[in-house]
C-alpha cells in the first residue's frame, strides 16, 4: 500500500477527512464548519465555536467563548489542534488564565509542555496550539482502521480539552 | 389568604448580555481608520442571538456585524442595531444616555405605529451601541442598549409551563417543522393558529391587518391563537424580545385590554426540536398603550452589575508593540516551561545593564541581552558611527554613517528600539578618563563631569559590561563598580583570542584555603588582578591600525555571546554576584551548591580561535591590584577626585600606592617563599 511506512498524512488526506468529518458533524448537529481556499489547500481548516462557563472559587460564573480550529500542520504532516478563548468584551485569555479555568484536564507542568501560544500558521494571529509531536505516531497507527482521521485525532485531544463531542462519532 | 394561583407576577424579562467577538474590534478599527475617520455618523450593524436552549442569553456581534447583509446561521435571529462611535472620550461620557435611548425609542415607536413590523417582524427588535475607540491604546469603551418602553407593565396569569402541557408530541414536531420553513425575517415573531386538530405556523401578516383602522375590532381569535417569539431565555422567565413584541401588539389592538393572551417562547435544542419551548399566559392590563412620553429602558449593566459602560482592553492581542513584546517573552518562557523549570524569567526583565562601549562587542552583547529577555540597556560611547562599522557592529546600518555619522551610543539605543519597541534603551555620550592620560587644565572640568556621569550611571544599573577597546579605559569603571558591588562582566578581544570574565566586588578579602576547590564570587579577581604593571598609555607610540582592535570577524560575536551567558548564569544563581567559581571545571559531577540553574559559572573564559580551544582560569583577588584592592578603593573613598586625578596624571602613581613598585623588586624572593610554604603544607598533610 502507498506510504505504508509513513507516519504522516498528506494535505489531501487531511482535506478528504475534514470534508467527511463535516458531514458527520452536520448529521450529529455538532457545529463544526469547514473553511477552504481553492487556491491553497494548506489553508483548509475546520472550526467550532461554543460558550464555556467557569465558576471561580467565589462561585462567580464567568462566561467565555471558545474557538477550536483543526488545521493541517505542514511541518509535522499531521492535523493540529488550536484554540482561543475570549471574554464578553472580546479580550483574549492568556495562557495562564486558560490554565486557571481548567478547560484542560492536565497538571500545571504538563500544561506548558503541551500548549504553546504562537502565531497560527493558517490564521496568522496568536493562538494556543497543542504541540503535535506525539500526534504522528498515533494517527499513523490508526490510519487504515480509523473511520475518519479527524475523529481519531479528536480522540487524542478530548482527554486534554472538554469538547463535548456527540457520542455518535463513536469515539 | 391568596393562593399562588391568584398571585399575579410581573413579568421579569431576561435581558441580553452583549458578547463581543475580537474581530468586531478589528473591523471597527479598520472602519474608523480607513473609512469613517472623523465622521461620527451612526452606522447600521447586525447582531444575533440564539433561541437554542443550550446557549445562554447573549447578543453577539463580530467582524461580520458591519457587513451589508447579515450572515445567517441555524437557530440564530439577526437583529439590526445602530453603532454610535464617538471621537472623544468626553463625548462618550457626556452624552445624555437617557435622551439617547429615548431618541432611539422614538424611532422604534414610529416603526410600531406605521405597522411595518407586521410584514417584517424582525425589525421590531433593535439594539444600540455607544462606543469610543482609543486606537492608540487599543482600548474600546462601549455600552450596549436593548431599547424597550418602560410601560405597560404586564403580568403572568400563572407560572410558565412547558409546551407539552398544551400540545402533543406530534403537534410539537409539526410546529417545529413548519417553523423551520418560515422565512428568516419572520422567525423572530410569528403566530401559531389552531385549525381543527391542526396547528399552523403563520406569519404575523396572516392574522394582523396592516391596513386596519384603529377603531375597528382586531378580530383575533384568542382561544385559538398563540403568539410566538424566538426565546433566548433558558429559565422560566421570557426573553427580552417579548417586551417589545407585547408593546407592539397592544399598540396595534387596544381591544386586547383585560384579556388573556397565550404566548409561546420558542426554544430549540441543537437538533431543531422545540420541546423545551415555554407557554406564557399573559394578563393584559387595562391601560395597555404606551404613553407618548414614556421613557425607554434597556441600557446593559456592566460586569459590576451597574448601569455603566464596559471596557475592552484589546492591547494584548491588537497592539503590535505589545504583540512583539509578549511574543519575544514567549521564547524565554518556553525555556522555563519545557526545559528549565527553575529559570527566573523576571530577573532578566528587571536587571538594568550598562554597556561601556558600543562597538563590535557592545552591539553583540546588546542583541544577546535582548534575546535573553533583558529590557533595560544603556550604552556609553563617545564615538560616532563610521563607514567601516556597520558590517561588524551589528546594530548599525549604512544610514547611521551618513552626514558625519550618528553618535554610536544614541544610534545603538535607537536601533535596539527598532528591534523591540518596548526596550528601555538609552545612549550616553562621554569619554571615560584613563590612567596615564594626563588631564590638562582645559579638560579638567569636562573630566570631572564625565567621572560624575560615569559614577551615576554605574550606580543606576545592576550590571556593568566592560566592552571598551583599551585596557586603561577599563580601569575607572572597574574601580567604581567594585566599590558599589555591581556585577561586572568584562570582555576583551585579541586578533584570534578573547577573554570574558566576571569581577569580584569590594569586600573584605578572605584568606582562601589552598585546598579549596572554588572561589566565592565576591573574592574573584578583576581584569587587573593578574597584572603587575599599572595601565599606562597604550595608545602611545602606536600606529593607527594598532589603536583599534583588529580581530577575526567571529571573535566579537563569540565573546559577546559568552559575556551575556556568563551574566545570565550568574543572575540565575541564588548567590548572584557571590556565585562561586570552581577551580578545575571538569565533566565530573559537581556539588549542586556550586552551580546555578544553568550550570557552573566560571570566573573567566579564555578562547583561542587559532587552536579552537577554551580554558577557564579561576583566580582570587590580588592584594595589590591597582583597580580592586582594598588600598585603592580605600584611597578612592577617602580622596575621591584628587586620587583619580593623580592616577590620570601619572603612569606610576598606582604602582606606588599599591606597593607594586616594591613588589616588582622583591618579586623573585616572594615567589621562592611561596613555593617553600606550599611544599611544607603539602608534606604536613
Amino acid at each position: 500500500m502507498r506510504r505504508m511506512n509513513c507516519n504522516t498524512i498528506t494535505p489531501e488526506e487531511f482535506v478528504y477527512a475534514a470534508r467527511d468529518f463535516i458531514e458527520l458533524s452536520n448529521k450529529y448537529f455538532d457545529s463544526w464548519t469547514i473553511h477552504q481556499n481553492d487556491n491553497e489547500i494548506l489553508n483548509t481548516y475546520i472550526k467550532k465555536e461554543e460558550f464555556v462557563s467557569h465558576r471561580d472559587e467565589n462561585d462567580k460564573i464567568f462566561l467565555y467563548r471558545a474557538e477550536y480550529i483543526i488545521f493541517y500542520n505542514l511541518s509535522y504532516g499531521v492535523p493540529s489542534f488550536s484554540f482561543n478563548l475570549w471574554d464578553c468584551s472580546g479580550k483574549l485569555l492568556t495562557l495562564e488564565q486558560v490554565r486557571e479555568i481548567s478547560l484542560m484536564k492536565i497538571s500545571k507542568e504538563d500544561f506548558y509542555s503541551v500548549v504553546t501560544q504562537q502565531e497560527h500558521p493558517v490564521m496568522y494571529r496568536p493562538y494556543f496550539i497543542i504541540h503535535p509531536c506525539h500526534t504522528a505516531k498515533i494517527v499513523s497507527a490508526f490510519r487504515y482502521t480509523s473511520r475518519n482521521l479527524i475523529i481519531t485525532f479528536l480522540g487524542l485531544i478530548t482527554p486534554l480539552i472538554q469538547l463535548n463531542l456527540p457520542l455518535e462519532y463513536g469515539l | 389568604m391568596t393562593t399562588i394561583d391568584d398571585k399575579q407576577d410581573i413579568i421579569q424579562y431576561v435581558p441580553f448580555m452583549s458578547f463581543v467577538h475580537p474581530s468586531f474590534w478589528h473591523s471597527l478599527t479598520d472602519m474608523k481608520l480607513n473609512v469613517d475617520k472623523l465622521n461620527e455618523n451612526t452606522k447600521q450593524i447586525y447582531g444575533r442571538y440564539s433561541y437554542r436552549d443550550d446557549i445562554i442569553s447573549v447578543l453577539e456581534v463580530d467582524g461580520t456585524s458591519f457587513n451589508k447583509d447579515p450572515e445567517t446561521e441555524f437557530h440564530y435571529i439577526n437583529v439590526t442595531g445602530t453603532l454610535m462611535n464617538k471621537n472623544t472620550i468626553e463625548d462618550f461620557k457626556n452624552i445624555d444616555k437617557a435622551a439617547l435611548i429615548n431618541s432611539v425609542g422614538e424611532i422604534m415607536r414610529a416603526n410600531i405605529q406605521i405597522k411595518s413590523w407586521i410584514d417584517n417582524p424582525n425589525s421590531l427588535l433593535n439594539f444600540f451601541v455607544l462606543s469610543f475607540a482609543d486606537l492608540k491604546k487599543f482600548h474600546y469603551y462601549y455600552w450596549f442598549a436593548f431599547p424597550a418602553p418602560s410601560q405597560p407593565v404586564v403580568c403572568l396569569k400563572e407560572k410558565c409551563k412547558n409546551i407539552s402541557t398544551c400540545f402533543n408530541e406530534k403537534q410539537i414536531k409539526e410546529i417545529s417543522q413548519s417553523y423551520q420553513l418560515l422565512e428568516i425575517s419572520q422567525k423572530c415573531f410569528f403566530a401559531i393558529v389552531k385549525d381543527g386538530d391542526l396547528y399552523n405556523v403563520v406569519t404575523l401578516s396572516k392574522i394582523l391587518d396592516k391596513n386596519r383602522n384603529k377603531d375597528e375590532e382586531s378580530n383575533i381569535d384568542l382561544t385559538n391563537t398563540f403568539f410566538a417569539f424566538a426565546d433566548h431565555s433558558n429559565c422560566e422567565n421570557p426573553g427580552w424580545p417579548l417586551r417589545i413584541f407585547l408593546a407592539a401588539l397592544f399598540e396595534y389592538c387596544p381591544d386586547l385590554s383585560k384579556t388573556i393572551i397565550k404566548v409561546i417562547g420558542i426554544r430549540c435544542s441543537k437538533n431543531g426540536a422545540i420541546n423545551n419551548s415555554q407557554i406564557y399566559n399573559i394578563t393584559v392590563p387595562e391601560t395597555i398603550q404606551t404613553p407618548q412620553n414614556v421613557g425607554w429602558v434597556g441600557w446593559e449593566r456592566n460586569e459590576r452589575g451597574n448601569f455603566g459602560p464596559k471596557l475592552a482592553n484589546m492591547s494584548s492581542s491588537m497592539d503590535p508593540v505589545k504583540l512583539a513584546d509578549t511574543s519575544s517573552d514567549l521564547n524565554i518562557k518556553l525555556m522555563k516551561w519545557r526545559l528549565v523549570p527553575d529559570l527566573d524569567v523576571t530577573i532578566m526583565k528587571e536587571t538594568k545593564c550598562l554597556l561601556l562601549g558600543a562597538g563590535t562587542l557592545g552591539c553583540h552583547v546588546a542583541r544577546d541581552l535582548l534575546a535573553w529577555g533583558f529590557r533595560h540597556i544603556t550604552f556609553i560611547d563617545s564615538g560616532k558611527v563610521s563607514y567601516s562599522n556597520p558590517t561588524r557592529q551589528v546594530l548599525y546600518t549604512y544610514q547611521d554613517c551618513l552626514n558625519g555619522g550618528r553618535r554610536k551610543s544614541e544610534a545603538a539605543a535607537d536601533n535596539l528600539k527598532l528591534i523591540l519597541p518596548t526596550v528601555q534603551s538609552k545612549g550616553l555620550v562621554f569619554h571615560i578618563p584613563m590612567p596615564g592620560h594626563p588631564i590638562g587644565e582645559s579638560l579638567k572640568d569636562e573630566t570631572v563631569t564625565n567621572i560624575e556621569l560615569l559614577t551615576e550611571a554605574i550606580k543606576d544599573h545592576d550590571v556593568i559590561f566592560l566592552l571598551l577597546d583599551t585596557r586603561e579605559a577599563r580601569w575607572l569603571p572597574t574601580l567604581i563598580s567594585a566599590h558599589y558591588g555591581k556585577i561586572t562582566i568584562n570582555a576583551a578581544l585579541g586578533f584570534d583570542s578573547y577573554l570574558v570574565m566576571r569581577h569580584g566586588i569590594s569586600s573584605a578579602q578572605e584568606e582562601t584555603s589552598i585546598n579549596s576547590t572554588f572561589v566565592s564570587g565576591d573574592q574573584l579577581g578583576c581584569y587587573f588582578c593578574n597584572d603587575v604593571t599599572a595601565p599606562g598609555n597604550s595608545l602611545k607610540d602606536r600606529t593607527l591600525d594598532q589603536q583599534c582592535t583588529v580581530s577575526r570577524a567571529g571573535v566579537a560575536a563569540i565573546a559577546g555571546a559568552l559575556a551575556v551567558e556568563l551574566l545570565v548564569g550568574t543572575l540565575q544563581h541564588p548567590l548572584r554576584v557571590k556565585a562561586p567559581a570552581v577551580y578545575n571545571l571538569t565533566d565530573e559531577e559537581l556539588d549542586p551548591k556550586l552551580q546555578g540553574v544553568l550550570g557552573p559559572i566560571p570566573h573567566s573564559i579564555r578562547g583561542f580561535l587559532h587552536s579552537h580551544q577554551t580554558v577557564l582560569p579561576t583566580c582570587t583577588k590580588f592584594k595589590q591590584c591597582i583597580a580592586c584592592s582594598e588600598v585603592v578603593i580605600g584611597k578612592y573613598k577617602e580622596e575621591g577626585l584628587d586620587f583619580l586625578m593623580n592616577v590620570f596624571n601619572s603612569g606610576t602613581y598606582l604602582e606606588d600606592v599599591t606597593g607594586l613598585s616594591e613588589l616588582q623588586l622583591t618579586a623573585e624572593m616572594t615567589e621562592i617563599l611561596t613555593l617553600s610554604d606550599e611544599d611544607q603544607d603539602t608534606t604536613s598533610i
